[in-house]
């Protein structure tokens, strides 16, 4: 990865970030607030395979601990995870498929909360399991999907000199925009 | 061809050993420090951000928020329309903001509180995470608060601070599966209960409550103010919703309502305070 790689990608986890902690945190939909952050391991994982897909989801998740009173780590370690394996479950998927970012997007958002409320209590948070899990889930994933294109079309930007393991990053972010 | 397919499993075992070793450290308080000093830095750093693109977006946010929220909106606009012509005949001027001041006024002499200091504070976040009960507040260490102090509401006790910056406080709420206050409740000198939550905007429970206590619903339980306590004592922090004894239990099952009112915080103080003091 050269420096301009890695600085658009900073660039798009800070827009991330500051859309995140300003507009969504504001947005609450039944008691529940998205959380586009979630997305980034996921559209990394579509974009750049598993390998890429763990690495940004571990980076993205520490930046998302930073903001949240859950346990530190726990969102880099469910990130690096979900990224792994949306990378996995979509290397031998047609990437630039229309449809792939939205439904990838709702499974792996469902299954990231699921996960992170799983994980936590597992690590010494029960009560992590005792909130409206159903709601946040259906939330999460929701609009994620509704925002899983754009999503893509600025993380292939970030990833835009990375090669994949598959085929170039800017055929997928050009197919999901279609 | 079966190194290429290794590398990205070898990737993934180092990142989870990395985040597993960051969690552990983070709780054992070995990394707590960093990782509390890493937070509070960032939380510094991003409220000017912060504060600047809400001044800029939150029309956009509300809108949002209202084509969301429609249902709920049309309802709400309905009262306040019926409002508006009780309103009229009041006295002009600015009413929320003569509220807001009755409500600072209120807060700054909580009987409950005798001589201890307090900072007051406005709710600024309510949750940066749906995992947690927690809220912002827009205080910090630059106006005396620190790392666990009590926070107080009109009703009662409202949590503990759990992350603090230069300018803003996290505070985590009494109903928040993680916080515990231990409390007394019942004829002096009281017997001694710990309440939990059980997540937000669900009820507390008790603990350590003996089979068929006589509690009576409205009951108030207040902070015990132990040796080596988290609150001082005397702070009301919940009423009694119900209690029951199972036939097998050796312990009385109480739910209880906390006396503030959590979903509609805007004002609140921060007790300084802490366990040595």
């Amino acid at each position: 990865m050269t420096a301009r790689d890695a600085a658009r990608l900073t660039l798009v986890v800070f827009g991330f970030v500051v859309v995140q902690e300003t507009l969504m945190l504001d947005l609450r939909i039944g008691g529940v607030h998205p959380d586009i952050m979630v997305l980034l391991p996921i559209v990394a994982g579509i974009i750049g395979g598993p390998s890429r897909g763990a690495t940004i989801g571990f980076g993205t998740g520490l930046v998302s601990d930073l903001f949240l009173p859950t346990p530190f780590g726990l969102s880099a370690l469910v990130g690096c995870l979900v990224g792994f394996a949306v990378g996995l479950a979509t290397v031998a998927l047609d990437r630039t498929a229309w449809w792939l970012a939205p439904a990838v997007a709702l499974a792996g958002s469902a299954v990231y909360e699921l996960a992170y409320g799983a994980l936590g209590s597992v690590l010494g948070q029960p009560q992590m399991l005792h909130v409206a899990l159903a709601r946040i889930v259906v939330v999460v994933a929701v609009t994620n999907a509704v925002l899983a294109w754009p999503a893509m079309r600025v993380m292939s930007w970030g990833m835009t000199q990375s090669s994949t393991e598959g085929m170039p990053t800017s055929d997928i972010g050009v197919g999901a925009a279609r | 061809m079966p190194r290429r397919s290794r590398r990205p499993r070898t990737t993934l075992l180092l990142l989870v050993l990395a985040a597993v070793t960051i969690i552990t450290l983070d709780a054992r308080g070995g990394l707590h420090v960093v990782t509390s000093g890493v937070r509070s830095v960032a939380s510094d750093a991003f409220t000017p951000i912060r504060s600047g693109v809400n001044a800029v977006v939150e029309p956009i946010g509300s809108f949002l928020a209202g084509s969301v929220h429609y249902g709920a909106v049309r309802e709400q606009n309905q009262k306040l329309q019926a409002e508006i012509d009780q309103l009229k005949m009041q006295q002009a001027g600015a009413a929320q903001q003569e509220q807001a001041l009755k409500q600072l006024s209120a807060l700054l002499n909580l009987p409950y509180l005798g001589n201890l200091q307090t900072v007051p504070a406005e709710v600024t976040d309510f949750g940066t995470s749906d995992f947690a009960a927690t809220v912002d507040l827009d205080v910090g260490r630059a106006d005396g608060v620190q790392l666990n102090m009590p926070v107080v509401g009109l009703g009662g006790l409202v949590g503990l601070v759990v992350e603090v910056s230069h300018h803003t406080a996290t505070v985590r709420l009494i109903t928040d599966g993680q916080s515990a206050v231990g409390t007394v409740y019942g004829p002096a000198p009281g017997s001694l209960a710990v309440l939990n939550g059980t997540g937000p905007g669900k009820p507390l429970s008790a603990d350590l409550v003996p089979s068929n206590t006589p509690l009576t619903p409205g009951e108030v339980f207040t902070t015990s103010g132990l040796p080596g306590a988290l609150f001082p004592p005397g702070i009301p922090v919940a009423t009694v919703t119900s209690a029951h004894t199972g036939t097998t239990a050796n312990q009385e099952s109480v739910s209880l309502q906390p006396k503030a009112d959590l979903a509609h915080l805007r004002y609140v103080s921060v007790v300084l305070w802490g366990p040595s003091t």
